[in-house]
């Protein structure tokens, strides 16, 4: 379920699965809901900019170990 | 960590320059491969840490290691995954080291997060009142880190990281089964956690209505 969610699913293993969706009713909620919480993780979880300071901090750690060697 | 180089000696100062263009380069190459992953690795660092100041610490560390053992990522592989590989064996390294205990959150840290950056984000489905549109961000969070660690994470990983099975496998050092399992059942947990949120705001989650 978590693999045809996330399209992971081989090419036979998903014709199995859309198979037995058009069976099911049961698994076709779940399916559906499974979608919907991934969803809601996707949208919901917000991500942060990293700062600026940190950006600059990185640069300048990658240009002095230059220096080092 | 770097061998000595025997021609270093008789290094002459053309010779110099040209080292010095060809660090150069890697720079220029690190930025372009590692640096842009910036965002992603930040916040996969708050969301390991809970704290704005380890996060940053870590991500430094991060990108410091991972500038120096460039030469040994392999080119044409997901230089993000490779990335958020190292931030966890730093991570798992500095809270064993000072045995601080991980997974504590701090919900007002979160709270006050989500303020500060409510008005930058723009909600365009407001139109749309079922409970999915209803949920907070914090509260999204907040589900999703009061899950078992090790579900959390790959749905952390997949969801929001967008990476694949196989290097999430690779990541989390676990076969690709259990990897879908994790999935599944942490999925299966967050939805029961969420639709207590939306039974909360009087939202009927039954779908037959």
């Amino acid at each position: 379920m978590s693999a045809a969610v996330d399209c992971e699913l081989r090419v036979k293993e998903e014709e199995g699965f859309l198979l037995h969706l058009s069976e099911c009713k049961e698994c076709r909620d779940e399916f559906e809901d499974a979608k919907k919480t991934k969803m809601i993780i996707k949208e919901k979880i917000v991500q942060f900019k990293a700062p600026q300071s940190l950006f600059n901090s990185i640069m300048e750690l990658t240009s002095m170990s230059s220096l080092e060697h | 960590m770097d061998k000595p180089d025997p021609t270093r000696n008789t290094t002459t100062r053309t010779k110099k320059e040209s080292l010095s263009k060809e660090e150069r380069q890697k720079q220029l190459e690190f930025q372009k491969e590692a640096v842009v992953h910036l965002n992603s690795l930040y916040n996969y660092a708050l969301h390991l840490t809970m704290n704005p100041s380890d996060a940053e610490d870590l991500v430094q560390e991060t990108y410091l290691k991972a500038y120096r053992f460039f030469n040994s990522f392999e080119r044409g592989t997901n230089c993000k995954a490779w990335l958020f590989k190292i931030l966890k064996n730093n991570y798992i390294n500095r809270f064993r080291k000072n045995s601080k205990e991980p997974g504590k959150v701090d919900y007002d840290l979160i709270k006050d997060f989500y303020h500060s950056i409510k008005d930058v984000q723009n909600d365009t489905s407001e139109a749309e009142s079922d409970y999915f549109h209803s949920l907070l961000h914090e509260e999204v969070h907040q589900a999703l880190h009061s899950l078992p660690e090790e579900f959390r994470e790959v749905i952390q990983l997949c969801d929001i990281d967008g990476f694949t099975y196989e290097e999430i496998a690779n990541m989390v050092e676990s076969p690709i089964g259990t990897v879908r399992s994790r999935l599944y059942r942490g999925r299966k947990l967050l939805r029961e956690q969420l639709e207590g949120y939306a039974k909360k705001y009087g939202f009927n989650t039954d779908k037959d209505h």
